[in-house]
């Protein structure tokens, strides 16, 4: 091993021989530097091994050989080695991403570099609080120059206001670490935690200005004007050496005074650390420069791990775990993105839709904005995972939820940019040029996000359980990308027809039925891909993650799993929905209900986990404390999947933009994940109550008004995929309406309903989907007349509103009448009437899809369109098979599912003599209904053919008008507005109330956010200000002055 | 298989004399309704002699497939509606396939040809088709809901969805029946009937004025033959209902007629008496006055 020592002496050294032989070695001056961080970095980081696996103990360096205090001592610890190559390897990468900038400044700014890096590595080690002191000034003097690299007024203006600040945080601590003098007669922190520095009087003083000019290093809101601006005045690959290796090295020196610091400072710490971790997400809602938008956000995340740190010791031994993954993901992530923003060099995230020209840059983006974000598979999921569980435990609540909030608010900002980039017009300029030294930092922190995401999974306690395999192979996809679609969707359909062979034998119950909606409803709707021709570059990839996560929702056994799925679906659902050509805010709005939701879900599993040994799925049944509460936040959690009334907002859009085949994946499929989430959680939680109200009686009215409104809505609209997306709403109400119902047919109806909603909903989605793609437009009264045109496809409409209206004999009724059985059974009246009523209003839109697109008047520019494509059709008649069975042999669906339930329901169910079935209140024979109807309509129609056999086809405007002739199809078609006096009797219920609400919310928050961040004046004297004020403030606050 | 056969031919004898008694009935009201209004009014047999001018009309068009199995969907409605129904309480052969399903099933078969009838006159083209579906199923969807709070109190009334057994469970006394038992109800229920009649003031659908005979429009000779089949066979089959559910259902044909038509007549007394509602209007006085009795008659059977 190398000796530590070497760091200083190989960094200085190399900076001072650059000084003096500056110009001879000019040319050379970058390859020296890029060496010299190399060698830093190895020695870190074989260090780091070397300690991580035991192969080597600590080592103290004393410097010139004498023990302190007439020396200095450095510590290379496991912590050290840690720290020491995170901001080597930032040092060694940010040089080279910066190589070309560089040599164009010449020697001194490769000699800044070094001695910026060296600055920090004596920072991380040194365990002398003057030495300390020094080498803080040795790096804010060398930050400095960094800054103002590139001189223009504005680093300059930065750069001043960043001496005075540090100059000042400078004073401060210099003035304690002479109080601390004074007191203790020594500056070795060694020495000082061997005895019991408390003892000493008047010690608060000293040890308060030490830390406090520590923390102020760190930025905390609101003093820390001053580091946003230089965040926003220095280019990308600057502004990443400050967020990472500087904030990582100041982050460890919070850590290392620790010991000395008086228990108070740790809820100081807490509170400054989460305080600025909302604040920061918050006011970053309303700002728009890349640059200072990325600085709202290092200074969050170093607030959030500065928090965890004061949490430490309500995090227990998970501590290092939870604050290294998530220092880790700060690090990756936000180098990564400064570094991307260094090469797109744009004023205004708008301007970030350039990125586009480079798919991998995209890739890139998406990867490390979902990794700060602590999506799976990344390490921060493990680390927020852990400290929500822990901070649960520990009755944190205060803290476990401003987190939560915080970490949503800074999904809104990320996410907007995200769909800004991926969405945008590109503005128009220079084409983007990429250098390979810019190539290689970013595809190193790239690959590096999954490689820690691996560790974590390894090092978390229960992350070894996941099953990664569903998610490598949709990750695969992006390696072969290139590939045509018809290989790609091959593959894809492959791999999930083996998994569900795979998965077959251990399958039953609701597990049976969700993996079959998952997974071979999810083949069907794939077989519609072979419709596209071309690459579809990024759809396989995302498209499989989601399936990925829907299937291990199904495999899950513990919360972990649960969770991690949960969110390998969300975010593989927000690509699949962007691709879309309108959806940016859909998929935004869409995302954050998701993260809300998953947030929702994550407390409810905390709090369920508290007092358990374990973390199965079962736990939510034994839940000894607060179980109405977990049941109330994971049901609302599902509930934003289900797009139940007030959390429906984020749905017509993202459904109606999406793609042809997009659409039914994400209508018919993955809202069936919310069902499931519900499903487990009431057949473990049961009945819980508020009070002495039934939750599960809350849940009912929701689902009915969900239904009606959802139904209504649906009734109103002109966009036919639109039309579908709030019928969803609907079904999805009833479902939820028979899930509250807690009784043996009120689950059959839910479960029935919820395999007919994806059969008629897929062939909608898919049908429609054919005749947008023929059509080019979703708006219905701009259609008509289709019938003749594409007929395939009206069948299977027609097919499909029937089983939707619940219309007998197809096998829609089977719901309706369970429904029946099981109101009167539970006597939910008013509810069920609501139902009901919804199920009538369905008729409205049902009648109107087909009669505004196939009825009526054949526009003149469609008289020669197709039938749609034949991959498009093909999952249609599938499907209709499918349905035509279910109508025929109801049992075959029904049956399984009730005897699925009697385990959990062993009342009430029905009974079956073939396909005879009976509840206690009544009784229905499918197949005979089928019989009747069939052999009706034979005759009738025999008779009238026969009656009617001469009959001649007239043309289209053939039509009985009193006195004149209709001769244009646009004025004849009746079709927009269609229900025009429903509207004017009880539109006023389909009023966008919940939107307006949402709406108010975002733009509430966005007005705070606009009003809090006029503190940052961008007037050096004020940050002073607020500087002196915060560490007055917090002194007052922290140690009784108020 | 023998008795399959015996069922098929009851099934068409009910559905002849219910044909017929439809037609009967529809001469009588339309003669009652012109005296009212100081008229003369048509022959009784005028919708016989209607019939039989449609099927032998010469000119015969039609707008294509859907056009065409439309009046098919509307008449297999009816007809099926009727057979799903327990024609004679106690007559095995006159209970017809009503085995195969029970209320439920018959409420929402009702549907099963309005939806049909309404994709076929949609096919026409002709706007006051569609203009007339629209308003149709609006009104339907308004008149459902006071209709089904009252399905759901008699279900909880007799426990069970059973028609059969809410006929049984009226036997014995004119005190027996719903509409004594279960006043609100009853009220709820033959509010809503009004709406399922078509008659005034909820005839908006078939508007003679402004939109001339609404979704039929288009419909000429065999066409419109079969749907003046239907429109003898459905509104008997849905008074026969409405008998079983609120008035203790009939043992014999005649005590089905008597009844049937006192019902029929409730619809053409406010029929003749109150003026025409436009579609906002009916469908806020639906969920007005009749919701409320619904929501009465629930509380008042559940509490």
């Amino acid at each position: 091993m190398v000796t530590p020592v070497y760091l200083v002496v190989s960094l200085l050294g190399i900076a001072f021989a650059l000084g003096i032989l500056g110009k001879p070695l000019r040319k050379v001056a970058g390859v020296i530097t890029l060496a010299t961080m190399a060698f830093a970095s190895y020695i870190s980081v074989s260090w780091f091994m070397g300690l991580w696996f035991g192969e080597q103990s600590a080592a103290m360096v004393f410097t010139a050989g004498f023990r302190p205090p007439f020396s200095i001592n450095l510590l290379m610890g496991f912590e050290e080695a840690f720290f020491l190559s995170l901001v080597n390897l930032a040092g060694l990468f940010g040089t080279l991403f910066l190589y070309r900038t560089l040599m164009k400044s010449g020697v001194n700014a490769f000699v800044i570099l070094l001695i910026l890096i060296m600055g920090l590595n004596v920072i991380i080690m040194t365990r002398d609080l003057f030495n300390l002191f020094v080498f803080m000034e040795i790096s804010s003097i060398a930050t400095a120059g960094i800054i103002i690299l590139n001189p223009h007024q504005k680093t300059i203006s930065a750069g001043f206001k960043y001496m005075l600040a540090t100059g000042i945080v400078a004073g401060i601590l210099l003035l304690g670490i002479i109080f601390f003098y004074h007191f203790t007669g020594t500056l070795n922190l060694d020495d000082t935690i061997r005895v019991n520095i408390e003892a000493w009087k008047g010690i608060t003083v000293a040890l308060f200005f030490i830390l406090i000019a520590v923390i102020v290093e760190l930025k905390p809101f609101p003093a820390n004007g001053w580091g946003l601006d230089v965040y926003e005045s220095v280019p990308g690959g600057i502004g990443m050496l400050i967020s990472t290796a500087s904030a990582s090295a100041m982050l460890y020196v919070v850590y290392k005074l620790l010991p000395i610091a008086p228990p108070v400072f740790f809820q100081i710490l807490t509170t400054i650390g989460i305080g600025t971790f909302f604040f920061s997400n918050l006011l970053a809602l309303k700002q728009t420069h890349p640059n200072r938008l990325l600085g709202y956000s290092s200074v969050g995340q170093i607030g959030l791990i500065t928090g965890v740190i004061g949490l430490s010791h309500f995090l227990g031994n998970q501590f290092g775990l939870i604050a290294a993954s998530l220092l880790i993901s700060h690090y990756l992530a936000k180098a990564g993105l400064f570094w991307i923003s260094g090469i797109l060099n744009k004023t205004h995230i708008r301007e970030w839709s350039v990125i586009r020209q480079n798919r991998l840059l995209l890739f890139l983006f998406s990867l490390f904005v979902f990794l700060l974000l602590g999506f799976p598979p990344f390490p921060a999921f493990y680390g927020k995972w852990e400290l929500i569980m822990q901070l649960a435990g520990s009755g944190q609540f205060f803290w476990l939820g401003a987190i939560l909030v915080a970490s949503l608010l800074e999904g809104v900002y990320l996410f907007r940019w995200l769909g800004y980039a991926m969405k945008l017009e590109a503005p128009a300029g220079e084409p983007l040029r990429v250098g390979w030294n810019q190539y290689i930092p970013l595809g190193i922190f790239g690959l590096a996000t999954f490689v820690t995401g691996y560790y974590a999974t390894h090092l978390s306690s229960y992350g070894s359980l996941i099953n990664l395999i569903p998610l490598a192979f949709a990750l695969g996809f992006f390696l072969i990308d290139f590939l045509p679609v018809y290989i790609k969707n091959t593959l894809a359909i492959a791999g999930m027809g083996f998994y569900f062979y795979y998965l077959y034998p251990d399958l039953n119950g609701f597990d049976m039925v969700f993996s079959a909606i998952f997974l071979v409803g999810g083949i069907l709707t794939l077989l519609a891909g072979y419709a596209y021709k071309g690459k579809r570059i990024g759809f396989y990839p995302t498209a499989l993650m989601m399936f990925a996560g829907l299937i291990g929702l199904v495999e899950a056994k513990t919360t972990l799993e649960f969770f991690f799925a949960w969110e390998v679906m969300t975010a593989g659902s927000y690509f699949l929905i962007i691709r879309g050509k309108k959806s940016m805010e859909h998929a935004l709005s869409y995302m954050l209900f998701s993260l809300g939701g998953a947030y929702l879900i994550l407390a409810g599993f905390s709090l369920a986990s508290i007092g358990q040994s374990t973390i199965v799925l079962d736990i939510l049944a034994t839940a000894p404390l607060y179980a109405p509460l977990i049941f109330i936040l994971l049901a609302i959690g599902f509930m934003t999947k289900t797009a139940s009334i007030g959390l429906h907002i984020w749905l017509p859009g993202a459904h109606a933009e999406a793609e042809t085949d997009v659409s039914p994946m994400v209508s018919s499929i993955l809202l069936k994940a919310g069902v499931f989430g519900l499903i487990i959680l009431i057949i473990r939680m049961g009945e819980q109550h508020l009070g002495s109200l039934s939750i599960l009686y809350i849940l009912s009215w929701i689902g009915a008004i969900t239904a009606v409104l959802g139904n209504l809505m649906a009734a109103f609209q002109e966009d036919a995929k639109r039309l579908l997306a709030y019928s969803s709403i609907g079904v999805l109400g009833y479902i939820l309406f028979g899930l509250a119902l807690f009784s043996h047919l009120g689950w059959l109806a839910a479960i029935a309903i919820a395999v007919t909603h994806f059969l008629f909903k897929a062939l909608l989605f898919l049908a429609i989907g054919g005749v947008v793609w023929r059509l080019k437009t979703k708006e219905m009264y701009r259609m008509g007349g289709l019938i003749t045109r594409m007929p395939f496809t009206f069948i299977s409409v027609l097919i499909g509103i029937i089983v939707l209206a619940g219309i007998p004999p197809l096998s829609g009724f089977a719901g309706k009448w369970i429904f029946t059985n099981a109101v009167i059974e539970k006597e939910w009246f008013f509810q069920g009437a609501l139902i009901s009523f919804a199920g009538i209003i369905a008729f409205l839109y049902c009648f109107r899809l087909i009669h505004t697109i196939f009825l009526g008047q054949l526009k003149d520019e469609h008289r020669k369109v197709n039938e749609a494509p034949f991959w498009i059709l093909a999952p249609q008649y599938i499907i209709l098979i499918i349905v035509m069975v279910f109508s025929v042999l109801p049992n075959s669906l029904l049956h399984p599912i009730g005897e699925m339930l009697k385990p959990y329901f062993p009342d009430g169910a029905l009974t079956w003599q073939g396909q005879y079935a009976t509840s206690i209140f009544g009784y229905w024979n499918g197949t005979w209904v089928m019989y009747v109807v069939v052999a009706i309509f034979l005759l009738v129609f025999l008779w009238l053919w026969f009656m009617n056999r001469k009959a001649y086809r007239v043309k289209q405007f053939n039509i009985v008008f009193a006195a004149e002739r209709p001769f244009r199809p646009e004025t004849t078609h009746f079709a927009y507005n269609f229900f025009a006096p429903y509207k004017k009797a009880i539109g006023f219920l389909a009023e966008p109330g919940v939107t307006r609400f949402w709406g108010h919310v975002s733009e509430g928050s966005h007005a705070i956010a606009e009003l809090i961040r006029r503190i940052y004046s961008g007037n050096g004297q004020v940050y002073l200000f607020q500087i002196m004020a915060f560490i007055v403030v917090v002194y007052l606050i922290s140690f009784g002055g108020f | 298989m023998e008795n399959i056969w015996i069922k098929i031919g009851y099934a068409l004898l009910t559905i002849f004399i219910v044909l017929n008694y439809g037609l009967l009935l529809q001469g009588l009201f339309r003669k009652i309704g012109a005296r009212v209004g100081r008229r003369h009014g048509i022959r009784i047999w005028q919708p016989w002699v209607d019939i039989i001018k449609n099927y032998t009309f010469r000119s015969r068009i039609y707008h294509g497939v859907m056009y065409y199995l439309g009046p098919v969907f509307r008449l297999t409605g009816g007809i099926g509606l009727l057979l799903f129904l327990p024609v004679i309480y106690g007559s095995e052969m006159f209970s017809n396939f009503s085995f195969t399903g029970d209320l439920m099933l018959v409420l929402y078969f009702q549907f099963f040809g309005v939806l049909g009838m309404a994709l076929g006159a949609g096919e026409s083209g002709h706007p006051y088709s569609a203009i007339g579906v629209s308003r149709g199923l609006s009104q339907v969807t308004a008149f459902e809901l006071p209709l089904t709070l009252g399905v759901l109190a008699i279900g909880l009334q007799y426990h069970t969805l059973n028609i059969n057994e809410i006929v049984a469970a009226q036997q014995g006394s004119i005190l027996n029946w719903t509409f004594f038992t279960n006043p609100f109800a009853a009220a709820a229920m033959l509010l809503s009937f009004l709406g399922a009649m078509g008659r005034s003031p909820f005839d908006v659908v078939l508007a003679p004025q402004e939109i001339p005979i609404g979704p039929p429009t288009e419909f000429n000779s065999s066409l419109l033959g079969v749907l003046q089949l239907n429109r003898a066979i459905f509104p008997v089959a849905k008074l026969i209902l409405f008998m079983n559910l609120l008035f203790g259902g009939a043992t014999n044909w005649g005590e089905l007629i008597i009844k049937t038509f006192f019902i029929y007549f409730w619809s053409v007394f406010v029929g003749i008496a109150f003026p025409r509602f436009r579609v906002d209007q009916s469908v806020r006085w639906f969920l007005s006055i009749p919701l409320i009795l619904g929501v009465i008659a629930i509380i008042l059977i559940k509490f």
